[in-house]
């Protein structure tokens, strides 16, 4: 009795131990599973961050912790021929807001926070700097954003001014600030940039990709309080400066040219005026003004047609000036000489219309340089029926008529000239003296220049070449060149158009210029109507001419929009005289005349001083 | 031959038996400088420490001194392009213009020049020219032959 249960007592507790250290086992074995399963996870976790995806990883935490600034870059300056500076960039303050610093908040469990500043008070203390109304200035504090601009583009000493005020959610910015030193000197040629840099007008527009440059990257470390850690990552892209510009432009002529403009539209009470001024032997422009003009650090206030370069822009009928080339082509053409005589009347019947010279005259024997010489109409109409409407136009479409002049400047226009098997009966002897087609200054200055360069036609330019990193000016590349007429044929129109200006007849005298042989053909057209069919009452006056006249190295346009009187030879000639002139002196052409001997000279001064102080 | 190649087999005296069940005396194991160990670890640690700090901070110190010197050269560019700029508007045509005038000049009139009357040596001239003894040449230091 007492030994069985002994014995089952041993093996329960036998069994008991087993089942224990089996229990202790599975636990053991579940335990280490879940250790496996653990490390299993980890180790997969961490081969998924380091090895398959570590740069995902390792780009999310640089951004967490480093701090990008854009870099902007620097404009390139734009220069004239001889390195002055017509535009170039300054840096300037903006001044930002941070609305959020004005309004109450709370914390993320709920706690509500005061506004960390006065909107108004801040207002108060910036309005007499930015110029604002504080109105205006707690308005946009108060909006419902991250970021406001209070102000762009303010001197840089107003942005250290506000700056050392301290105020709260207030902050200032440096950037760029494209400024014109001189003024409204060039400004519809050089144009002008929007506020974020952009070109929007001219050749701040045409040229932009070559003067913007690339920005540069500035990579800082931050902490996480926001302060950047002087020791930590700091990679620097800079940025790439734009390419500094040199024009064709010389500033003194293009000051008296846009001052003559000014004048002129000044004293005739015309309606616009432009000046163009060229090199004879590169076609380079040296002046290109219009008026009214504008100033580009004030566009805002100027009207906005005043913008435009109406010398490359506007079309107008060339009027007389247009002989030269009528005459030119029938001279290349064998059909004429200067010296062939014509019987020219007073007036002539073509089409059904009825054409006259400028004023009544029997029927007179007129050699062709005496017609260029006293401008008769229907003697260049003689002419030009000789010569055919076909040819004429081939002509004129050479000289460089009909297409914009290669300039490729915002807004160019080409012209208008019809093809010749569109032309009315009356096409062939309107156009042959200037109406009936229509030019921009450009193209008829560049018909003159190709004139006097012994018919050599040379595609204007107005940017001599780019300045880059290395200091260097790089040209742009030479302009395309054709033989538009032969050089005896230009040298015999320059002989006339000299008479035109010295001639006893010419119409030109006032285009003289005091020691200098000139050349050159006034215009007075009639402007056609905008609405309807015909011509207006009012006019264009023109001159364009060359000096000095046997060795030609400017050529200098004048157009005058509605002047009061609207002949060309006594509104637009004294116009060319002064700029040419002004124009010779600048480029140290000397005159034709012989000098004055050093002691006349002294002479002369001594007796201007003596008068002077008597 | 069994006698031979049998291997020895020599009994264990009991007395050799007897003593492998007791204590045995050792010598005392060598000493252990234990602080001098810990010290030595405690320098290196430090003095790692201590260059890594001295290091990083002399990084900063540069950094803060290359920001410096970032900084001043940028202000140095704002100030020459500021330069640049007023030089250029004082340069401007329009601006002397009106200066001259008020200043009371007024605007020159045609391009004159003059012819000299001998060839310079820089012209040329070959030969001596007389200047006439006692005729005050105004230009003399400028266009005369003995310049």
């Amino acid at each position: 009795m007492t030994g069985q249960p002994r014995r089952r007592r041993v093996t329960a507790a036998r069994l008991r131990t087993r089942s224990g250290v089996q229990l202790a086992v599975r636990r053991i074995r579940l335990t280490l599973g879940i250790y496996g399963l653990l490390v299993v996870i980890v180790v997969g976790q961490l081969v998924h961050i380091q090895v398959l995806n570590a740069d995902e990883y390792a780009d999310r935490g640089v951004r967490q912790r480093a701090r990008t600034i854009d870099l902007p870059s620097t404009r390139g300056r734009i220069y004239d021929r001889d390195g002055d500076v017509l535009a170039t960039s300054i840096q300037a303050a903006t001044i930002y807001g941070d609305p959020r610093a004005f309004r109450p908040s709370e914390t993320p469990d709920g706690t509500p926070l005061p506004a960390g500043a006065d909107a108004v008070a801040v207002a108060q203390e910036l309005a007499p700097l930015l110029g604002r109304d504080p109105d205006d200035i707690v308005q946009r504090l108060t909006r419902d954003a991250h970021f406001v601009y209070l102000a762009r583009q303010l001197d840089h000493e107003v942005g250290v001014a506000i700056r050392d005020l301290n105020l709260p959610g207030i902050g200032v910015l440096t950037e760029p600030h494209r400024v014109y030193p001189a003024g409204g000197l060039a400004g519809q040629v050089v144009g002008f940039t929007g506020i974020d840099g952009e070109g929007l007008q001219g050749l701040e527009s045409q040229y932009d990709s070559v003067l913007r440059g690339g920005p540069g990257m500035l990579v800082l470390e931050r902490a996480p309080g926001g302060l950047d850690i002087a020791s930590g990552i700091r990679e620097l892209v800079p940025p790439e400066p734009g390419t500094d510009l040199v024009l064709t432009l010389d500033r003194e002529i293009q000051h008296a040219a846009e001052r003559a403009a000014i004048d002129a539209m000044d004293e005739y009470n015309a309606r616009g005026a432009s000046i163009l001024v060229m090199d004879v032997a590169t076609s380079e422009v040296l002046g290109m003004a219009s008026a009214p003009t504008y100033d580009p650090n004030e566009r805002n206030d100027a009207d906005r047609a005043n913008w435009r370069n109406r010398a490359v822009t506007d079309v107008f009928e060339p009027g007389s000036t247009q002989k030269a080339l009528t005459v030119a082509a029938a001279i290349e053409e064998g059909i004429v000489s200067p010296d062939t005589e014509l019987a020219v009347p007073d007036h002539l019947r073509v089409g059904g219309k009825r054409f006259t010279d400028a004023y009544p005259h029997a029927t007179e024997q007129w050699s062709v340089a005496d017609i260029m010489e006293r401008s008769s109409n229907i003697g260049t109409i003689t002419i030009a029926q000789e010569l055919g409407g076909e040819v004429l136009e081939s002509y004129l479409r050479e000289f460089g008529y009909g297409r914009t002049s290669g300039l490729n400047f915002p807004g160019e226009g080409p012209g208008l000239l019809m093809p010749h098997d569109s032309w009315w009966s009356t096409s062939l002897p309107t156009i042959a003296i200037g109406q009936g087609v229509a030019v921009t200054l450009m193209q008829l200055a560049s018909a003159y220049a190709t004139i006097a360069n012994a018919g050599v036609a040379i595609q204007p330019r107005i940017v001599r070449g780019t300045v880059g990193d290395d200091g260097r000016l790089t040209p742009t590349s030479a302009p395309a060149q054709r033989q538009v007429v032969s050089a005896g044929t230009a040298e015999q129109v320059q002989t006339m158009l000299e008479r035109a200006v010295s001639g006893d007849h010419g119409t030109g005298a006032r285009a003289a210029v005091s020691g200098y042989r000139v050349a050159g053909k006034t215009g007075t057209a009639r402007k056609p109507n905008v609405d309807t069919r015909g011509y207006s009452s009012e006019y264009v006056a023109t001159f364009v001419g060359f000096a000095p006249a046997d060795d030609p190295r400017l050529v200098v346009a004048v157009m005058l929009d509605e002047p009061r009187p609207f002949y060309g030879g006594v509104v637009a000639a004294p116009v060319f005289s002064e700029v040419m002139q002004a124009a010779l002196i600048a480029r140290r052409i000397p005159p034709e005349s012989a000098g004055r001997s050093l002691s006349e000279a002294l002479e002369d001064a001594a007796t201007v001083a003596a008068d002077a102080e008597s | 031959m069994s006698a031979a190649t049998a291997p020895l087999k020599r009994a264990r005296p009991s007395q050799e038996r007897g003593r492998d069940r007791h204590l045995q005396v050792v010598d005392e194991p060598p000493k252990r400088h234990t602080l001098v160990y810990l010290l030595a670890i405690v320098m290196v640690v430090a003095g790692t420490v201590f260059g890594a700090v001295a290091l990083n901070a002399l990084a900063a110190g540069s950094s803060v001194d290359a920001r410096r010197l970032d900084a001043y050269v940028l202000e140095a560019e704002r100030a020459y392009a500021q330069l640049v700029a007023d030089v250029a508007a004082l340069e401007d045509p329009a601006r002397i213009r009106a200066a001259a005038f008020d200043l009371g000049l007024v605007p020159a009139g045609p391009g004159r020049h003059v012819a000299l009357e001998r060839n310079l040596p820089a012209d040329g001239a070959t030969t001596t020219v007389e200047v006439l003894d006692g005729t005050a040449d105004p230009l003399k230091p400028v266009l005369s032959v003995e310049r």
